[in-house]
């Protein structure tokens, strides 16, 4: 049949005049992203039209500023123009998809009349699964990439692996040997990066590279035909990223997340585990050439005047917020966008800085050209809930009355869905100023408000005691009870000691690292999200001790590192803080282990992208395997799980999403919410599915690899589907 | 009321007549008596709280049932069935047609109306002697 394929080729080349970076987004850099009023772009910087394809050229919004786009004459590659990116299509190429981070392909061979047909092409396995030792942490969550005819993925352990992807046959494997000491808390590889070296000849070695980051801090690059290490990236193809951060700790510092390449840097952060101590690893985000691995330059929040290396002897700036997640980039404008998290002490903020506090929790968009923040924009203050920025930005030329607007859409945990202007930072709609509630350990700390998004979010109302659950009156009685003994105060309940305190969402989302998915076409914005709360406590720094609750260094020192797989938070020292953490995750019950709250525990949703309001919402997921005590209901009734994984939407009217703890795939009719096609996978679905078509034939790959936190059985699955061959 | 307490039915005899049934409804009142302690006892914590007034009420609802199956009194049913209506009731009153949410209202307390109405024949027997 013929090629569906709908390239929408992103040349940016040639179009010169991107200025790097344009005075008004320099202005923007300290303000309080809260505002009162509403602040539209559109009333203040030019539409710019878009192209047939929905692909737009460079703009150019204000002069060219005095930031430096000319100092690039140190590394190989010039950051002063845009590089090409790579269409999705019938390649999926970056972890996102396209450059835009969508996760929409434009591939409609499989649609809503014949998705039933699907059958499974190929199952591939990586063979990468847990040790022993490794047992209870694995949680591969990898979406692969696909260029020409090769699937390309990182096993949970770092394994980077070229498959056929029409077939699954191997076609080259190069394993980093990553020790199972460096799973932090989760052996993760959500994905990798492909680069095309415009310098290099079509025949050199590692023209095209494959670049991953590792559990244990390398940045490894090997060429996409061979899988050998490319030669001239680092030394004989790594990198370590364990320079300038001090002493190495296995699992304190690691990366689970693809990187962005932006204008032929690597920029990446990593994740530092969290709630350990606030004398942690830094967050510092790094910039590597793509083409030789030497750092382009450093931005450390704390200290920005460090721009390369550290002295020796001195470290980036400890403990202060990282990116465990994937940014997204834009070539044109020259930005990436960095999704921060919290300081490494979630829960307790009155040793942070200054710094910690203006950074933490926040987007920015940094210059990749010098390492330099262009706009940051604050999504919670004073941050005490966890509440990462989890999910991966995605760009998109956002309808306005105006025309289109280049902007990037930024999901949180608390679920509130930012729409920035993303060459400014500022809200395309009005940032609501919320009062918060006070109390808790430090309340003269506590921000007295807490920003909300007028366009949408994710979170629903606030718990009441009637919304506790159970299997029966005496748990829920239980629930009730523990319901009335804890305080809460709604959304931003600070955390405290002399009770335990309901964070109502919990940590898992809203929406984390499995992000949202846009559908351009029909301007439908598709999330799935989570809503779960979690039933904390402070432990005083007396009572942790007594319990041997120890940061991972002097862990580590005792027992080589090898620490028994537990939930995050779930009695996390905060070393150098006055209190210890204790999260129930989920707030389970004592009596059953079910949830205290009734579900659904989580829902997908679609969105009308031009105004934020809701066009469907599901609970996501089905009963089958939760159940009081552990044991699997077998119910095959649509409960609403919690869900880690993002969707898929494609331009055959389908969203495509995993995710749910019922290790179910399925498609939903993007129009109506309604599943209309679904498959049992043979391990947990806790990744994002993608798409791609190789000879006119398009498939729907989903890596099955179980998730230990989410309580779903661990595989090393690449299950692969198609239409049968007679029928398309 | 109980055959225990009449003089004229000799000890003996009284053992001699307590078949499968008789027990099985002895095992439904303990487990009512243990389950209707702790909800009554959680009942009256929860309304010290500032909560829900149903769990002490009905921890009450099943305590007397329990008494009753003891004593093998028809009451036991007519007091459960009251109990469970008032559920009903409450638990619409609270949650309507959300039917994960009634989970746990109705289920449970619907099965002990079902095992509480095996009991009518032995209650009805032992009314009867």
């Amino acid at each position: 049949m013929a090629s569906r394929h709908l390239a929408t080729l992103t040349l940016a080349l040639g179009l010169g005049c991107v200025s790097a970076v344009p005075a008004v987004l320099a202005q923007q850099t300290s303000s309080d992203p809260v505002q009162d009023e509403p602040t539209t772009a559109q009333s203040q910087l030019p539409p710019v039209p878009a192209d047939e394809d929905g692909e737009r050229p460079a703009v150019s919004p204000g002069a060219a500023g005095e930031s430096g786009a000319a100092e690039t004459a140190d590394i190989g590659t010039d950051r002063s123009q845009p590089q090409a990116t790579q269409a999705v299509g019938a390649d999926w190429p970056y972890y996102g998809g396209g450059p835009k981070a969508q996760r929409y392909s434009p591939l409609d061979q499989i649609n809503t009349g014949n998705v039933g047909n699907l059958e499974r092409a190929f199952v591939y396995r990586t063979g990468d699964m847990p040790s022993e030792r490794a047992k209870g942490k694995y949680a591969w969550e990898g979406t692969p990439l696909k260029v020409g005819h090769s699937l390309y993925m990182c096993s949970a352990e770092n394994i980077l692996i070229s498959v056929d992807a029409a077939t699954g046959k191997e076609n080259w494997r190069y394993d980093p040997k990553v020790s199972d000491d460096a799973i932090p808390y989760s052996a993760s590889c959500r994905g990798v990066a492909y680069y095309v070296n415009p310098q290099a000849g079509d025949a050199a070695a590692c023209k095209t590279r494959i670049i991953e980051g590792t559990l244990d801090a390398r940045l490894i690059a090997v060429d996409a035909k061979t899988g050998e290490p490319c030669e001239d990236f680092g030394d004989n193809g790594a990198v370590s990223l364990w320079d300038g951060i001090g002493n190495k700790v296995p699992g304190w510092y690691a990366v689970t997340a693809p990187p962005a390449i932006v204008r032929g840097v690597i920029v990446t952060g990593a994740q530092v585990k969290d709630g350990e101590a606030e004398d942690a690893p830094s967050g510092v985000i790094r910039g590597y050439d793509a083409v030789t691995g030497k750092l382009a330059w450093a931005w450390d929040l704390a200290n920005p005047e460090l721009t390369g290396e550290p002295a020796d002897g001195e470290t980036y700036t400890r403990g202060t917020p990282n990116m465990w997640t994937a940014p997204v980039g834009d070539e044109k404008l020259g930005l990436v966008y960095l999704p921060l998290g919290n300081s490494s002490v979630d829960y307790y903020g009155g040793n942070r800085s200054d710094a910690e506090n203006e950074w933490a929790t926040s987007l920015v968009a940094l210059d990749v050209t010098t390492g330099k923040p262009a706009w940051h924009f604050q999504t919670v203050h004073y941050d005490l809930w966890d509440y990462d920025l989890g999910s991966q930005p995605t760009l998109v030329d956002f309808p306005t009355d105006k025309g289109k607007v280049p902007a990037v859409i930024l999901p949180s945990k608390q679920g509130d869905l930012y729409i920035l202007d993303r060459r400014t930072g500022e809200s395309l709609f009005p940032v609501k100023s919320v009062d918060a509630p006070s109390g808790g350990v430090e309340p003269e700390n506590l921000s007295p408000t807490q920003p909300t998004s007028a366009y949408h979010t994710l979170r629903k109302k606030r718990l009441t005691e009637k919304d506790m659950w159970g299997a029966t009156p005496l748990d829920q009685l239980w629930c009730r009870i523990q319901f009335r003994r804890a305080n809460y105060d709604g959304f931003f309940t600070p955390p405290s000691a002399d009770k335990p305190w309901i964070q109502y969402p919990g940590y898992n989302g809203g929406s984390d690292w499995g992000s949202v998915s846009v559908d351009p076409k029909n301007g439908i914005l598709i999330a799935n999200y989570n809503d779960v709360p979690n039933y904390n406590r402070l432990i005083a720094r007396k009572k942790a001790d007594e319990m041997g609750l120890k940061p991972i260094n002097e862990r580590a020192k005792e027992d080589n590192g090898s620490i028994p797989a537990k939930a995050e938070g779930a009695g996390d020292p905060q070393a150098g803080a006055p209190y210890a953490i204790d999260v129930n995750a989920g707030w389970r019950s004592s009596l059953t282990g079910m949830p205290c709250t009734e579900p659904p525990y989580g829902g997908i949703t679609a969105i009308d992208l031009a105004s934020g309001e809701t066009l469907w919402d599901e609970p996501l997921g089905e009963a089958l395997r939760n159940g009081p005590f552990g044991i699997a209901s077998r119910l095959p009734l649509t409960i609403g799980t919690p869900n880690n994984g993002g969707p898929l939407t494609t331009a055959g009217g389908l969203v495509f999403v995993a995710a749910a703890t019922d290790d179910l795939i399925r498609a939903i009719d993007v129009k109506t919410g309604k599943v209309v096609w679904q498959d049992q996978l043979p391990a947990g679905g806790q990744a994002t599915p993608m798409t791609y078509e190789v000879d006119g034939r398009q498939y729907l790959a989903i890596s099955a690899g179980g998730h230990h936190f989410m309580e779903t059985p661990v595989g090393d699955y690449l299950v692969v589907y198609a239409l049968p061959q007679n029928a398309s | 009321m109980t055959t225990a307490t009449y003089s004229t039915h000799p000890h003996e005899h009284e053992r001699s007549e307590h078949g499968i049934g008789y027990w099985l409804t002895m095992a439904l009142a303990v487990v009512l008596l243990a389950f209707g302690l702790a909800i009554f006892a959680g009942g009256v914590w929860l309304i010290a709280l500032g909560g829900s007034y149903y769990y002490a009420i009905s921890g009450v609802g099943l305590l007397a049932t329990s008494i009753f199956l003891f004593r093998t009194s028809m009451a036991a049913f007519s007091i459960y069935l009251v109990t469970w209506l008032g559920t009903l009731v409450w638990a619409f009153w609270e949650v309507g047609f959300d039917w994960w949410a009634q989970l746990p209202r109705l289920l449970a307390p619907t099965i002990v109306l079902l095992l509480v109405a095996a009991t009518i024949p032995v209650l009805k027997r032992a009314e009867n002697d």
